[in-house]
């Protein structure tokens, strides 16, 4: 039995050096199909990165819209796809905001993160968040999180509103930028966010 | 699971890192890989690359048979067996030592497609055939290295676990989210503790975007950079005069360099960093105990060396050297391990005359003029020398007076297709190999973990084959010790020395579990030379001080090619789980500079210099300074045609050759229509 919890990640956007690592480690975990990518590594504004999976949502659309009931929303709050139940209509990969469940057009049916549950019944954390370098991607839970040193999103990243995924944010502070100074321009310093 | 075990693999990559795996394998299948717990360096991490390892050995590209291709570069391949393929290479060289009288006409062509230990078994097999013609030099990090050897007698042995006791870290041509992952560990340890993070560099890196405070700089002017910090700590009365001038030599005359030479009005204006910026720089070597990591791309200029000079200059004097996160990062190449691969006995006869040395670094052009004899063999191992090399015409040129190409690779790459033979390469998970960091200090031993795939053997396995057929064929031929196994070689690195290090009696623990080296003891008082007699008698400035760098009338853009995300060089190009997007097909500009040429995105363009031409298309980044066009390695138009005679200042003490300055390449664009 499952114990009630809502079981989801923490990011923190200015940690993440943009490496890739969580991506690839999933593949390799997970062995997913070529060019099938249950978790993302994306660019954003001034050099920062996002890193996206399932975010287990609260409100799952996935669950909401599949016609074939595919999905189930456990206790833990992990969100997963029976594959075998999917018909490969594409519903859900529409209607999730983080491009979450990925088609797979060898197999005809859709997949996505599954909180690498194997893992987890062995006690060990998800093969995204071990393999990253920085302490930028971290799995929690989200009902033992202290909610006010964290924010519920960040520029960049999708709509929450529709979902409510389990995944929370470290607010983004100002750093020191001296841009080159060109003999025309005397513009340097600014501050970014 | 049937049949389940785990490995220990180490990650044999010209990176910083030397990754220990734990490689999961199922029915002689390599089915995951994972980081191993117990190396206190990378602990339990790999890196994008490293977890794309099983698609990278199961590659459906990769070379399973000897292949023989006639005639040479018509793509009609023919599978052989390795004993005919060795068998006539074998001949080969006896017939080029009978008409030559020695085996100078054969040489090697190898770099670092795997830097394990006992891949220098093919200089090994070279070496057994007494005098012929080596590729020597350091295309990374020589000049880096001398500078510091001429400051301070010798490169200092860091430990970059110790970055996270660092009260203030200085990343200073350095992009360790795209070279280094692991590091960010240490450097985010030491964050959380207070630390603050300075990131210099002309690119804005995904590291200069962790930067706290970012300080954009123009390409080659580091030393200037460094030179400005000195004299706003000197004029505050920040420097211990003191204690410099008990521990520095050439202090006095430094100092009034420092005074009478550098404006900081005008070091603002050569390197483009505000006053402000200087100062920010300056207050982060005012407090004690600041970490320095300086890159290997700043010494790829002309006036490489003396940049790192100047930093380190900064460094010791602000006091920054002997504590234990503070100081300089650089690189760490123990040198501890004897590699007897490279001094096994030879016969007197053999050791007569001397090896015939090549500068890798132009290593066609000075082949091309080599006499008495030619060179007629080539061997190439680890390398792809057709997309990394400088002067790739002059390699076609070469092709043309070569007798027999050989190439070891994994893959049908640009080189391979030039060759005559290709012999198909083990992956690291198919034999044994040492392995020890120029990064961190853990040492592990490399298990294989599969069967060779197909036919696939390792550099060592080559070698004791290729000296079989030749010791059959005439006895006493080669003196490589084929009957010694990897084992054998791997044994008889660990001298007493090595194993006191490593805290171990017999280095079969290691099999167990990588250990780390205890550092040596380090005398700390030790003087620094800021005057350097001996960089004045290999003909450099005596004094480390800013040199400007090159420039190029004709060509007004400096060409950079920095290390991408999902390749080591030429490296893993193939594998779909490192598509990021990075390509080599692009050249990144500043819009004013793609504006000035009427360029847009996405634009067809042809870079070109006195070197050769590339098409490129173009992608539009504001962060890029102007004057500077950035593109990636690699691929089948290379970016390195346009590289040419390039070299640093420095590099012979360490490297036997100076470093290649790759940096120092000007180009101009244009539209393709
Ligand atoms: S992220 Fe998408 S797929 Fe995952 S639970 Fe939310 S809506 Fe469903
Ligand atoms: S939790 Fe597991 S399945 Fe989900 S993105 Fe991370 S590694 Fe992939
Ligand atoms: S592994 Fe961590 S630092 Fe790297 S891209 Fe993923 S979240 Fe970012």
């Amino acid at each position: 039995m499952t114990k009630i919890s809502t079981k989801g990640f923490l990011f923190n956007v200015e940690r993440c050096i943009g490496c890739h690592a969580c991506e690839v480690a999933c593949k390799n975990e997970n062995k997913t199909a070529p060019g099938v990518q249950w978790r993302r590594v994306t660019e954003g504004e001034n050099g920062t990165y996002h890193s996206i999976s399932c975010n287990h949502c609260s409100s799952p659309e996935c669950f909401r819209v599949c016609p074939e009931n595919a999905y189930i929303k456990r206790r833990d709050g992990i969100v997963l796809i029976d594959s075998n139940r999917c018909a490969g209509c594409n519903t859900c990969v529409q209607a999730c905001p983080y491009h979450a469940p990925q088609f797979d057009l060898h197999q005809n049916r859709t997949t996505k993160c599954n909180y690498c549950i194997d893992r987890q019944r062995e006690g060990l954390p998800p093969a995204c968040v071990v393999a990253c370098p920085s302490g930028a991607l971290v799995n929690i839970d989200l009902k033992h999180l202290p909610l006010e040193s964290t924010v519920p999103t960040v520029p960049g990243f999708p709509d929450i509103r529709i979902t409510k995924p389990s995944i929370r944010f470290f607010p983004q502070k100002g750093k020191k930028r001296y841009w080159l100074k060109e003999e025309k321009s005397e513009s340097t310093k600014n501050t970014d966010l | 699971m049937r049949n389940h075990k785990i490995v220990h693999n180490v990650c044999p990559r010209n990176c910083y890192e030397t990754c220990s795996i734990l490689s999961h394998v199922e029915n002689d299948k390599l089915v995951k890989v994972e980081g191993n717990i117990l190396h206190g360096y990378t602990r339990g991490r790999l890196c994008a690359k490293g977890y794309a390892l099983t698609e990278y050995v199961y590659h459906p590209e990769r070379l399973k048979y000897p292949i023989k291709q006639f005639p040479r570069g018509s793509g009609n391949w023919q599978r052989i067996s390795w004993e005919e393929a060795l068998g006539f290479i074998a001949e080969k060289i006896i017939e080029l030592h009978d008409r030559y009288g020695s085996s100078l006409a054969c040489g090697y062509n190898k770099y670092s497609g795997n830097i394990g230990v006992l891949h220098q078994a093919t200089e090994g097999m070279f070496r057994g055939l007494g005098p012929h013609t080596i590729a020597q030099g350091d295309v990374c990090l020589a000049a880096g290295n001398d500078a510091l050897i001429y400051n301070r007698e010798k490169v200092p042995f860091k430990d970059p676990e110790d970055m996270a006791k660092a009260k203030g870290i200085v990343l200073w041509g350095v992009n360790p989210a795209r070279t280094a992952t692991h590091q960010w560990f240490f450097i985010n340890k030491a964050r959380d503790q207070g630390a603050k993070l300075l990131v210099i560099d002309p690119l804005y890196t995904p590291t200069a975007a962790q930067g706290d405070i970012f300080l954009q700089i123009k390409p080659g002017t580091d030393g200037m950079l460094a030179m400005a910090t000195l004299k706003i700590l000197l004029e505050k009365g920040k420097l211990d005069e003191g204690y410099i001038k008990e521990h520095f030599i050439g202090w006095e005359t430094f100092k009034s360099y420092l005074l009478e030479e550098v404006e900081l009005s005008e070091a603002s204006k050569i390197t483009g960093v505000p006053l402000e910026g200087i100062k920010e720089l300056a207050a982060l070597y005012e407090s004690k105990n600041c970490a320095t990591w300086v890159g290997f791309g700043l010494q790829r200029y002309s006036n490489g060396g003396q940049t790192v000079r100047v930093i380190d200059a900064l460094v010791t004097l602000t006091g920054n050297y002997g504590e234990i996160g503070g100081g300089i990062y650089y690189n760490n190449s123990s040198g501890i391990f004897p590699i007897n691969l490279k001094k096994f006995p030879r016969p007197p006869e053999q050791e007569k005359t001397k090896e015939r040395i090549v500068d890798i670094n132009h290593f066609a052009s000075e082949v091309l003029a080599l006499k008495d004899p030619p060179l007629k063999l080539l061997w190439i191992a680890g390398r792809n020398p057709l997309t990394q090399d400088q002067d790739i015409d002059k390699w076609h040129q070469l092709f043309r007076q070569l007798e027999l190409i050989v190439t070891v690779d994994m893959f049908m790459n640009e080189i391979a297709a030039q060759s005559d033979f290709v012999l198909p390469a083990a992956t690291f998970f198919e034999d044994y190999d040492l392995n020890y960091s120029y990064w961190h200090h853990w040492i592990g031993i490399n298990q294989p973990a599969i069967p060779p795939y197909y036919e696939a053997k390792s550099d060592l396995e080559i070698a004791r084959l290729l000296t079989k057929e030749l010791n059959k064929r005439r006895p006493g031929f080669s003196s490589f010790p084929a009957e010694r196994t990897a084992l054998d070689w791997i044994e008889g690195e660990f001298t007493p020395e090595v194993l006191a290090r490593l805290g171990i009696k017999n280095w079969r623990e290691l099999l167990q579990s990588p250990r780390k080296l205890i550092p040596p003891s380090e005398k700390s008082d030790h003087q620094i030379h800021l005057f350097s007699q001996k960089a004045k008698e290999g003909q450099l400035p005596a004094l480390a001080r800013f040199t400007p760098p090159l420039s190029n009338p004709s060509y007004p853009l400096r060409l950079l090619t920095p290390q991408s995300l999902s390749r080591i060089h030429s490296q893993y190009s193939n594998l779909s789980w490192l598509d990021f997007g990075e390509t080599s097909e692009e050249v990144e500009m500043n819009p004013q500079d793609a504006q000035a040429r009427n360029l847009e995105e996405k634009d067809t363009v042809l870079i070109f210099n006195e070197g050769g031409t590339c098409e490129r298309k173009v992608r539009l980044n504001k962060y890029l300074p102007e004057g500077v066009v950035l593109a990636s390695q690699g691929g089948q138009d290379p970016i390195n045609k346009l590289f040419t005679g390039l070299k640093a200042d420095m590099g012979i003490l360490t490297g036997g050759m100076p470093g290649g300055a790759y940096y120092d390449v000007w180009v101009e664009v244009k539209k393709n229509d």
